[in-house]
């Protein structure tokens, strides 16, 4: 996981020829976690070239590269999220609908009278808890009740929007919340508060996977779950605070989304069960988890976002589009595939 | 029931061997058709990897099998059928879910332009269930919802579906019980009667006595003894051929026990319903206590109970004097407890991850400042005691899958080194080691009981469970049939028990 | 949405408007929308290639048919001018990636955005944004919550599409009190459903008539299939049908097929180039459809064209384009059906 994995993986093998050594050492770097972000970071790059090739100075603009950040922000923090449950051996389905259902729940009259009446933040903790409760429910039911992920998040996916659109009837809820407008419309020093709350999450994110007893224990019981019940990890109380901690996630996403559309909806955030599992996936995070990369998971979401930048800016269609994030998510998968082989040897 | 000429298949020379370990290391014998030829040897052996290059599923690295005098040689287990090999292995292998017929024509339906004849699947599946004496099996039963016994019979229908001369059945009685026995001798000899072979693996002496026509003795991978008549030869002959040692590990010596040490751990008529009951066990400060018994006899589930990785119906473990919570592995890993699991790969290690962390998994809170780990801390720790343990290749960022499977096993050892665990636990200490790696492993086991620890091995080798242990408990069914100290009891004496039989 | 209504008044003159844009963009060529009457002289005036305009372009995704003609009627438009360059970002139904388009359009300081947005009011904010910055904004059919993030807004009239369909039934069925008058309508709980079923009532009831059998579908051919099977079921005779929409009107009439009734005529809803063939050839049970606009994204186009270029709506004294465009839902008949044929969407 360091490069100190790299190397130990080079020096076994003594006395090769020169030309020999230095393609090893390639390999041996491009096999690390280091080395497949650098696989990201060049195909980001190859996107940013086209982009300047094909749109120009439209393309390189302060402003414009603002306008895919914020873009990659909201999908981009249900990313993180997903890194961690997905790093954890599981999958969440779900989570478009729970961003759906946060956003109507925090701005139902009630709620927004609330927020009126006391504090903006009553919109933001409405939201959150209510992205918190739907991973609780994952969570417990995949934990506790023993049901596949992949069933339970499905119930919760068509659960979530349902109430969504119970609540609101199906009517697009206009938020009239001045102070909560007010905030997240605006900028630090240029950038926008939508953008830094993404950063802020995935550093976070970052931090706790990496650096923390939850992170680890998180690679454990993905890596192999018995083996970790048997060294004496909680298992299924962890899996429970991964699902709920994605659930934080959507709900967080869901007061960006309120923040940018000025509404909640159970329209909002159709489809994000693919595009986040599609960015943690490229970026390097293994679907059968114990292995997962949170800056793998942000050049995933960054590539997506570039390259709907770039096809917007040609004026192409979407359709093309789908067919390029297609394309480029099977080459991500097959090459981490085999950079994944030659770290074997 | 022996007939002379040419063997429906000899076994020549067969060696088999995986990447640091010799698993066949030179196979003799000969099975004539209409016989049932009986394999014995210790766990360990070689018995599974025979079978397994017999029905083709293995590639013998040297030595020839020929069948009827031919060489042949199976490239996977569709050839070995092909030819007339079968094999039943203890693990049934039938779809649940699939009808008894669809199970026994699996993969060669018969079938016109793809669509398979369902009347003749049928018919013919009565035909074999008929003819293996077992009428009874309806053909279109689900074969998952049949008894052990039952599907037993099918898996046979399906070896002779394909026109099986020679059936290979491993520990087939271990699954069954007193009456399905009886049923299945009977089908054996029926089939015999027809010039079908059959090779028998199993433990049980008087099963051997009863079925067998010869026996073949395998003892570290080679034929220590080959067609020795099952019903003459001696038990206790057979016992020193299985255990005659031509490998010594080295135990260590052991310092006598002090008798006032405090007892450490105490089991109370502990029991899982329908697996074992009331066990009983006290282990003291630096005292090792070995389980023995055979796979299937309850020993393994007691160490998972012990660990609170089994919720037992009954009993109680109290560690230090103090009772802990039923069926909570965080409870006994809190009160010290730690388990080396018999399945390394499955149950004990993250294999892709790095060998520190392997290490300190149980022991993150101590590395943790707020819940943010000191990596730097982990590896010096984690590089202490590899250093210490020997772990070789050294480097505590390799992943552990590139490890052997001794230095694995260390590993999962400094896990709990590293938590100063109070009991350990220890489920195949030693399986798929080395011989090298093993007298290592024993050493620190010892070491680790001299600091005090109170130690607890179940091991299928008996030699294993005799050279390290204080104390013996015998599992047999579930149920401990003997308990002394190590000195006051030889290996045959042992084996006989775990097999339940009289020996003298 | 009671917004909406007070608008209506004000989108009186607008449907008078209308009518021009209309014709005018059935017509292929200036000639043929001189022989419609619009004033020859002043449309060609507005014709001519004035300053260069760059207009972006966003919509749904196009999982209708109706909403792929839309775009389809836009880009055909901005052909037409060579001082128009359009550029267009297709079909979304993420209002977070729709919102960014329209950023990209900003960011590339176009000078107007003629915006179909998937959630009227969840695209509000990013309009303001655009006409802070300066760019015309034209509003199609979904409408924005605020009145500041338009300069002009081109909307359908649901509640006219079921008046125009009550209408002609009510002329068809005249003097049958006891005729019975069924009404397959799209996803119910959408307010453009439930005017566009008002509306029907409404007219309905003006000349004495009523809803006996209701259902209603969700725009696709399944779900018309589904429910007309449904109604035929629960009607054994049946004089009358308005089906509010022709992509979900596919299904209709598989259903009606099998069931090999044909006592009654059936009126359409949102004009499929589909139906209207069936009403020429008149060898079907579609008497009628009623049009609600696929070209309601092409007069968004004309209308920034116009709005940046500073010109007025040609028939209009005032000088300004118009606020407010409401189109008018008028009945395709045999009669009149090779007027609007051109300007149908293809399902």
């Amino acid at each position: 996981m360091s490069e100190n994995t790299a190397t130990a993986a080079v020096a076994p093998t003594s006395g090769p020829p020169d030309g020999g050594r230095a393609r090893r050492a390639v390999t041996g770097i491009l096999g690390s976690a280091a080395g497949r972000n650098t696989g990201l970071v060049v195909a980001l790059v190859l996107l940013c070239l086209v982009g300047v090739i094909t749109a120009g100075d439209r393309f390189a603009d302060v402003d414009n590269l603002l306008t895919i950040l914020r873009l990659a922000s909201v999908i981009g923090v249900v990313s993180v999220g997903m890194t961690f449950v997905i790093t954890g051996g599981g999958i969440d389905l779900s989570v478009g609908a729970i961003v759906a259902l946060s956003s109507v729940w925090a701005t139902t009259l009630a709620t927004q009278s609330v927020a009126n009446d006391a504090h903006w933040s009553a919109l933001v903790f409405t939201a959150l808890a209510v992205g918190a409760g739907c991973g609780v429910i994952n969570g417990g039911l995949i934990a506790y009740g023993r049901i596949v992920a992949f069933i339970a998040t499905l119930a919760m996916l068509a659960a979530a929007r349902g109430l969504a659109e119970i609540l609101s009837n199906r009517k697009t809820q206009i938020v009239n919340v001045p102070g909560f407008t007010a905030f997240f419309d605006a900028s630090v020093l240029g950038v926008p508060v939508l953008v830094i709350i993404f950063v802020v999450v995935a550093i976070v994110g970052w931090v706790v996977l990496n650096r923390t007893t939850f992170g680890r224990r998180t690679f454990a019981v993905g890596g192999n779950p018995e083996a970790a019940r048997l060294a004496g990890i909680d298992v299924r109380r962890h899996t429970v605070l991964l699902y709920t901690l994605l659930g934080v996630c959507c709900g967080i996403a869901a007061v960006m989304l309120i923040a940018r559309t000025t509404t909640g909806s159970s329209t909002h955030g159709v489809l994000y069960e693919l595009d986040a599992i599609a960015a943690v996936v490229i970026g390097g995070t293994l679907l059968s988890g114990g292995r997962g990369t949170i800056a793998g998971t942000v050049f995933g979401v960054l590539i997506f976002t570039t390259l709907s930048n770039v096809f917007t800016l040609n004026n192409l269609s979407i359709s093309a589009q789908a067919v390029a994030k297609g394309a480029i998510i099977v080459v991500a998968v097959l090459l981490q595939q085999r950079l994944a082989r030659r770290g074997d040897t | 029931m022996t007939s002379s000429g040419t063997p429906l298949l000899s076994v020549r020379g067969v060696v088999k061997r995986f990447p640091g370990v010799t698993a066949l290391g030179g196979v003799d014998f000969d099975v004539r058709a209409g016989e049932v030829h009986c394999l014995l040897g210790q766990n360990g052996a070689g018995k599974s990897t025979l079978i397994k290059v017999l029905a083709g599923a293995h590639r013998p690295d040297e030595g020839e099998l020929r069948w009827q005098g031919e060489v042949v040689s199976f490239d996977n287990p569709t050839d070995a059928m092909r030819t007339g090999v079968a094999a039943i292995y203890q693990e049934l292998d039938l779809v649940a879910g699939l009808s008894v017929a669809d199970n026994v024509f699996l993969g060669h339906e018969p079938a016109t332009a793809g669509f398979t004849r369902r009347a003749e699947v049928r018919r013919r599946t009565r035909a074999l269930l008929e003819r293996l004496g077992h009428p009874d099996i309806p053909a279109d039963r689900d074969a998952g919802r049949l008894s052990a016994a039952n599907q037993q019979i099918v898996s046979m229908a399906r070896a002779l579906s394909r026109d099986g001369r020679l059936l290979i059945m491993d520990e087939p009685s271990a699954v069954l019980d007193q009456d399905e026995v009886r049923t299945l001798f009977r089908v054996i000899r029926e089939l015999t009667a027809q010039g079908v072979a059959v090779v028998y693996i199993s433990h049980r002496m008087e099963e051997i006595r009863e079925i067998g026509d010869r026996v073949t003795v395998l003892k570290d991978g080679r034929t220590v003894a080959t067609g020795l008549p099952a019903r003459e030869v001696r038990t206790a002959d057979l016992i020193k051929l299985m255990t005659g040692r031509d490998l010594e590990y080295a135990f260590p010596g052991r310092e006598p026990l002090d008798p006032t040490a405090p007892v450490v751990l105490t089991v109370r008529g502990l029991a899982a319903s329908g697996r074992f009951s009331g066990v009983d066990l006290t282990v003291r400060a630096g005292e090792v206590v070995g389980l023995a018994g055979l796979v299937g006899s309850g020993r393994s589930e007691i160490l998972e109970a012990v660990y609170g990785a089994r919720k037992p119906s009954a009993g109680t473990v109290e560690v230090d004097g103090k009772r802990l919570r039923r069926g909570s592995v965080g409870a006994a890993v809190r009160a010290g407890v730690g388990l080396c699991p018999e399945e390394r790969k499955s149950q004990g290690l993250l294999l892709d991850q790095a060998v520190y962390r392997n290490i300190t998994v149980s022991t993150l809170p101590a590395f943790a400042r707020f819940g943010f780990l000191d990596s730097g801390a982990e590896r010096v720790r984690a590089r202490e005691l590899t250093t210490a343990l020997d772990v070789r290749p050294p480097g505590v960022d390799r992943a552990v899958r590139t490890l052997s499977g001794g230095n694995q096993q260390k590993v999962v050892l400094a896990r709990w080194l590293l938590r100063e665990c109070r009991v350990l636990l220890l489920d195949e200490p030693t399986r798929g080691v080395d011989v090298g790696a093993r007298s290592e492993i024993y050493e620190l086991i010892r070491d680790l009981a001299e600091r005090g620890v109170a130690v607890v091995v179940v091991s299928s080798d008996v030699e294993e469970v005799l050279g390290l242990s204080d104390r013996v408990l015998v599992v047999r069914e579930g149920r401990v049939v003997h308990e002394g100290p190590a000195q006051e009891i030889d290996e045959s004496r042992v084996l006989d028990l775990v097999m339940g039989g009289t020996a003298a | 949405m009671s917004r909406t209504r007070t608008a209506r008044a004000g989108a009186l003159v607008a449907i008078l408007v209308t009518g021009v844009a209309l014709t005018a963009c059935t017509g292929n060529t200036p000639d043929t929308a001189t022989q419609t009457g619009g004033q020859a002289g002043v449309k060609v005036a507005n014709d001519e290639p004035g300053e260069k305009v760059v207009i972006g372009f966003s919509a749904p995704a196009a999982d209708h048919g109706w909403m792929a003609a839309i775009s389809a009627a836009a880009r055909a438009e901005a052909e037409k001018y060579s001082d128009v360059e359009l550029k267009v970002v297709e079909g979304t139904n993420d209002v977070n990636l729709q919102i960014s388009q329209v950023e990209t359009f900003i960011n590339d300081k176009v000078d107007a955005i003629v915006l179909l947005p998937f959630d009227g009011a969840a695209m509000t904010p990013v309009a303001l944004k655009a006409m802070k910055a300066g760019i015309t904004v034209i509003n199609v059919d979904r409408e924005f919550d605020s009145p500041f993030a338009a300069r002009s807004t081109v909307l359908g009239d649901n509640y006219g599409m079921g008046v125009s369909a009550g209408t002609y039934v009510c002329e068809k069925l005249k003097g049958k009190s006891d005729a019975v008058v069924a009404e397959i309508a799209g996803i119910d709980s959408l307010p453009l459903t439930q005017d566009r079923s008002k509306g029907f009532a409404d007219a309905l009831g003006e000349c004495g008539l009523n809803v006996d059998n209701r259902v209603a579908a969700e725009f696709t051919v399944e779900s018309g299939e589904k429910a007309a099977a449904n109604l035929l079921q629960a009607a054994p005779r049946i004089d009358a049908i308005w089906n509010h929409d022709d992509d979900q009107g596919i299904g209709v009439g598989a259903a009606i097929k099998n069931s090999g009734r044909s006592e009654f005529f059936l009126v359409g809803g949102a004009g499929s180039a589909n139906v209207m063939r069936e009403i020429k050839a008149d060898n079907g049970l579609h008497k009628a459809t009623v049009v609600y606009p696929s070209t309601q994204g092409a007069d968004g186009i004309r209308l920034a064209r116009l709005a940046v270029q500073g010109k007025s709506l040609g028939d209009l004294v005032e000088v300004e384009v118009p606020r407010q465009v409401e189109l008018f839902a008028p009945v395709v008949t045999k009669d009149n059906v090779d007027d609007y044929l051109p300007t149908a969407f293809e399902s």
